[in-house]
């Protein structure tokens, strides 16, 4: 745990990135206590500029709502919906991609096929139409990311089962008679753990862009204050109040990047040898 | 290679038959159906007006009875009619693609490009400041939301300095031609193609960067490096060729999203493309037209998919091409 | 048979445009959005295939901003004293685009066949008539099985465009090539389509009035991004932004740019009404004092002022105010939340969530959706808002799958063609979005607007209609929220832009551009 954290911390950015997202966290937890109203109370007039008044600091939008209550109460959805649909695509695409590498031959071609199935189809057009279709709430909007987002943890995982199966701990546990799935639970899976966290920091970042892309073009939840939602929402006066649409924007750029940074950190700190050369 | 080319074609055909049914029966399970939206657009409709729709259209015949014709059509290379505008699917599409080829072609070269020669850059000057400059912007470019840095490039550029159209394809109405329309054009090009571009490029940057420092810790340019050959062209003639890989793979991808990829940023820009034509019929019900547009973008991918797999036969002379 | 009506062709000339001489030449560039999918308005009638086709195809009669008839293909009409029997004289030398004479062989066509076939608010029209004769080449006589006093408002362009019979006639309507190259008699004919980008019409040059109409050529450009077509405006590619064709907030920015005005005319026979579906079918909707207090909940006058900018004006009830037979009788719903409680609180309301369908139109009504969202939880009635697009809103609705839905309606120029079929009982008919969907069934509301649409003369109708006014204004059936206002943007020196009371799909033959 100490190389780890030594690994880790050299990497300044991932450190950097750390703290920007402790603090995203923080304000997500914090929003309702911060901002105990609700971001939809329309509390101020329409289109107060940031900066003007102490306690709406960041102004407020179309409807007079405060930008900040919705900044921070957005954190939230952002990360929700980051976090959870992260899940569900490692929930599908690690049984695909574990079965796939371990059994080989025509399961692995079937599954294979299976998954190249939804790599043919552009991603985030994929993403879109499910939405449309199941109609836009928080749970059509997570299960479509899932559904677009999970080939790549399947192609990971198989790579990674593929080169373990070889390995001696494996033949010992097959000569000890455990069955294939035993197997690919309690030998191969722990040991591919690395990797997957290390994705998995990458795909809570990129379900965050998916879903303020998704809000932004209309097709959020209508009862949660996202950040893309807030964007897309002040797109049609952007100028008129620039700030509705600048700061939300900035919010995600930061949570991105942090996840990213850390993301890299990571890798660094868990899989040194194929760790990123030069820092 | 023929035989891995037949194989790979019958593959290719195959996932298409399946991405079809699947898609039909998706966009079938969307609620509605395109005679209730243009009923719903007239303002007026009585039990008549929906039921003829729906037998001009054919949606009075059982499910698997439509599905059974329209596989039947696509087999033949026919795309159907689109409901609404009443023209071949084909013909629609066709007349869209241009436009999304110009603008994600121009976003590819940019992206590939530029990414390429600063991640080189990058990796060449490891460590110093000009490597930090250039890996931070593209972890940033990488971590922007697309749709954002579109709105702001259009305020900043367009709104605040008025040095480029914000939106649209051409000045309509204008009655350019020849070089003038092609200038024109062009400038309406500069901002979706940049921002669409960045994105990608900041992925290029860093996988040829990370993939060249990984290449130059190999035993073979060590060995040029001991033959005495000069830094320069190790790097260029033995570094980033084989760099190269993983960008090849990762341009196929791209490649592949060219159709489809954009349409975030032709909804912002007004770019009257592919990405557009799909969202409308995905909201009028457009079966027929949602369904071309899907099978016309998913056959480029498996197109591009192969193009990648031969060209890897040329960057990569190790690897044999198998099906 | 004595003449009741029969106004002078010069009268049809309007006030403003006898201000100043017209002068021909030039050409506008219009906004229309979204795409129209055709722009043969005999079998497409949404609001964009009207913009451009109302300038290819004309009715037998066009109204002022008081609804009051106006000459079209019909120069002349006579009503009798009886309310029974409407003749209308054509004007002279009216030819299709394709050269040929247009008579009233193409009008029984149309009346009888084409529209009957095709056009459900013309079927509905013409379940009062009992038969249609044509005595010679310029006269056609309609016969009506009662009085119908509404009948004469029902020859808007968009119920009753009279369509060529020697291009349609035997073919099947839907698939004729002509619905892609339109043939009219309008101001305006069809030129060029260019998908994506582009609707373009020239000028009728054997048009019937001499001199009109004086633009050389329209543009009707497709913008399909409405802050992108609020640039257009400005950069001067485009001269008129029909209404709804920027988002609100836009407007009062468009109309301080120099040259620029903006009008509210031009929507009196559409008189579009919005109101909230309340489903009267499910607690607590079925509760009169709960439907009170929704009435109440509502802050109407923000929603007009800060969403809609101001434009339009706070609906009093079913009918609205640019309506024939409007009044402002019964019960009054100011906001007043406290009132809204204690009626919450009388009826015993358990604070059961509720659902609200917006209307999927776009911004303006989506933050609307929000504003009533918020109302509603001020006053105790917890709301969840459910996403969705036009097709599963049509779904929706029509399924009666819904708590309470955003809708608006056009009222089309008479209470008996387009408001009391949102409230007879007669009306309630799943599959149709546009009847009674809330599924308020009251005798006496029936009877009263049966009584009302046939009673003669008008008179009779308005003291009925005021009855029915009040009753239902008791009852809130649905939540009336604004009578929209759509304005118009526009370069001031295009003049006379706006001469009906069907707006600019029907008014460009009387426009011209001062130099």
């Amino acid at each position: 745990m100490t190389d780890f954290w030594k690994r880790f911390s050299k990497h300044r950015g991932a450190v950097a990135g750390l703290v920007i997202l402790f603090l995203i966290v923080l304000l997500a937890v914090a929003a309702p206590f911060l901002f105990p109203k609700s971001p939809w109370a329309m509390v101020q007039r329409p289109f107060l500029p940031p900066f003007e008044n102490a306690t709406y600091f960041l102004g407020t939008d179309t409807m007079g709502r405060d930008l900040a209550s919705g900044l921070a109460h957005g954190a939230y959805v952002s990360l929700l919906v980051g976090l959870v649909s992260t899940v569900v695509s490692l929930l599908i695409g690690i049984p695909i991609g574990a079965l796939a590498g371990y059994f080989g031959g025509i399961v692995d071609d079937v599954l294979m096929r299976f998954t190249e199935l939804f790599q043919s189809v552009p991603s985030f057009a994929l993403a879109v139409v499910l939405v449309a279709i199941f109609q836009p709430s928080i749970t059509s909007i997570v299960v479509a990311i899932a559904i677009v987002s999970w080939p790549p943890v399947a192609r990971l995982l198989r790579g990674e089962v593929m080169a373990l199966k070889s390995r001696d701990f494996v033949d010992a546990a097959v000569l000890s008679g455990q069955k294939p799935l035993t197997i690919i639970w309690s030998q191969i899976l722990p040991n591919t753990l690395s990797p997957i966290i290390v994705l998995a920091s990458m795909m809570v970042a990129a379900a965050i862009l998916v879903e303020s892309a998704l809000s932004f073009m209309g097709l959020g939840d209508a009862n949660v204050m996202s950040w893309g939602y807030i964007i897309g929402a002040g797109r049609t006066v952007i100028r008129q109040a620039w700030w509705v649409s600048f700061f939300p924007g900035l919010a995600i750029l930061l949570t991105v990047l942090a996840l990213n940074l850390v993301g890299e950190g990571l890798n660094d700190a868990l899989n040194p040898r194929l760790s990123r050369k030069g820092k | 290679m023929t035989r891995f080319l037949a194989g790979r074609l019958v593959r290719a055909v195959f996932i298409l038959l399946v991405i079809t049914v699947s898609n039909f029966f998706l966009i079938h399970a969307a609620p509605g159906d395109p005679a209730a939206v243009m009923a719903g657009e007239a303002g007026d409709a009585d039990p008549q007006f929906l039921e003829q729709l729906r037998e001009r259209f054919g949606l009075d015949k059982p499910l698997y009875v439509q599905l059974g014709i329209y596989v039947s059509h696509v087999v033949r290379l026919d795309l159907g009619y689109s409901y609404r505008q009443q023209l071949p699917v084909l013909d629609l599409i066709m007349e869209r693609l241009p436009a999304t080829l110009l603008l994600s072609l121009t976003a590819f070269a940019i992206s590939l490009g530029l990414g390429v020669l600063a991640g080189a850059m990058a990796a060449a000057r490891q460590g110093r400041l000009s490597d930090t400059l250039i890996s931070l912007f593209a972890l940033i470019f990488y971590a922007t939301p697309l749709f954002w840095l579109a709105l702001m490039a259009v305020l900043l550029f367009s709104i605040e300095l008025g040095w480029l159209p914000g939106f649209g394809y051409e000045t309509v109405g204008a009655g350019y031609a020849g070089f003038a329309r092609a200038l024109d054009i062009a400038r309406h090009l500069v901002l979706p193609a940049t921002t669409l571009g960045l994105f990608f490029m900041a992925i290029y940057v860093r996988m040829t960067r990370a993939s060249m420092l990984e290449v130059s810790q190999m035993d073979f340019v060590k060995t040029a490096k001991a033959k005495g050959l000069r830094p320069r062209v190790i790097q260029r003639r033995h570094v980033l060729r084989n760099a190269l890989l993983p960008v090849v793979t990762l341009a196929g991808l791209q490649a592949g999203q060219l159709v489809g990829g954009a349409v975030l940023i032709e909804t912002v820009f007004a770019w009257p493309g592919i990405g557009r034509l799909m969202f409308e019929a995905l909201s009028q019900r457009d079966y027929n037209l949602l369904l071309g547009v899907f099978i016309v973008s998913a056959a480029m991918v498996l197109f591009f998919n192969l193009i990648t797999d031969v060209l890897y036969r040329f960057v990569d002379p190790r690897i044999r091409v198998t099906s | 048979m004595r003449r009741l009506l029969s106004i002078p062709f010069a009268l049809a000339l309007t006030v403003s445009a006898a201000l100043a001489d017209p002068v021909s030449g030039g050409k506008l560039d219009l906004i229309v959005q979204p795409e129209p999918p055709s722009v043969m308005i005999g079998i497409t009638t949404n609001g964009p295939a009207l913009l451009v086709g109302g300038n290819i195809y004309e009715s037998l009669l066009r109204y002022d901003e008081n609804l009051k008839p106006m000459p079209s293909l019909a120069k002349s009409w006579d009503i009798s004293e009886d309310g029974l029997t409407y003749t209308f004289h054509l004007q002279d030398g009216v030819k299709w685009h394709d050269g040929k004479p247009m008579t009233s062989a193409d009008v029984m066509f149309s009346v009888e066949d084409f529209l009957m076939k095709l056009q459900p608010r013309h079927r509905n029209l013409m379940s009062h008539v009992a038969k249609v004769e044509a005595p010679d080449d310029h006269t056609v006589v309609f016969t009506l099985k009662e009085p119908f006093e509404a009948f004469i408002r029902g020859f808007a362009f968009y119920t009753m465009p009279i369509v060529p019979k020697h291009i349609y006639e035997g073919t099947d309507y839907q698939t004729n090539p002509a619905n892609e190259k339109p043939i009219g008699t309008g101001p305006y004919k069809f030129a060029e389509w260019k998908r994506g980008s582009y609707i373009k019409l020239v000028k009728n040059e054997d048009y019937y009035l001499p001199g009109k109409p004086y633009i050389d050529e329209l543009y009707y450009h497709v913008i399909p991004d409405a802050a992108s077509r609020a640039v257009a405006y400005e950069t001067g590619q485009v001269s008129v932004l029909p209404g709804g064709s920027v988002e609100n907030f836009d407007i009062p920015r468009l109309s301080k740019l120099d040259n620029t005005c903006t009008t509210e005319k031009g929507w009196e026979y559409f008189a579009p009404l919005s109101w909230l579906w309340l489903n009267n079918r499910k607690p607590p909707m079925d509760n009169v004092k709960f439907r009170q207090a929704v009435m109440f909940a509502l802050d109407r006058n923000f929603a007009k002022d800060v969403l809609w900018n101001g434009y339009g004006k706070v609906a009093t009830g079913p009918i609205s105010s640019k309506l024939p037979f409007y009044d402002d009788v019964g019960p009054s719903y100011p906001h007043d939340p406290a009132k809204a409680k204690a009626l919450l609180k009388e009826m015993g309301y358990d604070g059961k969530p509720l659902k609200l369908l917006p209307l999927p139109y776009g911004e303006t009504w989506q933050r609307w959706a929000e504003a009533v969202k918020q109302n509603l939880a001020e006053v105790g009635i917890p709301v969840e808002i459910e996403s969705t697009d036009v097709a599963g809103w049509n779904q929706k609705t029509s399924q009666w799958d819904y708590d309470i839905a955003f809708t608006y309606l056009y009222q089309n120029g008479d209470p008996a063609i387009g408001v009391d079929r949102n409230y007879k009982s007669s009306q309630i008919a799943k599959g149709n979005p546009f009847n009674n969907v809330e599924g308020y069934s009251n005798p006496e509301v029936d009877k009263l607007f049966d009584e009302a649409a046939v009673a003669f003369p008008a008179a009779k109708r308005q003291e009925l209609y005021d009855k029915v006014q009040v009753k239902l204004r008791e009852d809130v059936p649905v939540a009336w929220l604004l009578e929209l206002g759509f304005p118009t943007t526009y370069r001031c020196n295009v003049e006379n832009l706006i001469s009906t009371a069907s707006g600019l799909p029907n008014s460009l033959r009387d426009a011209w551009i001062k130099k």
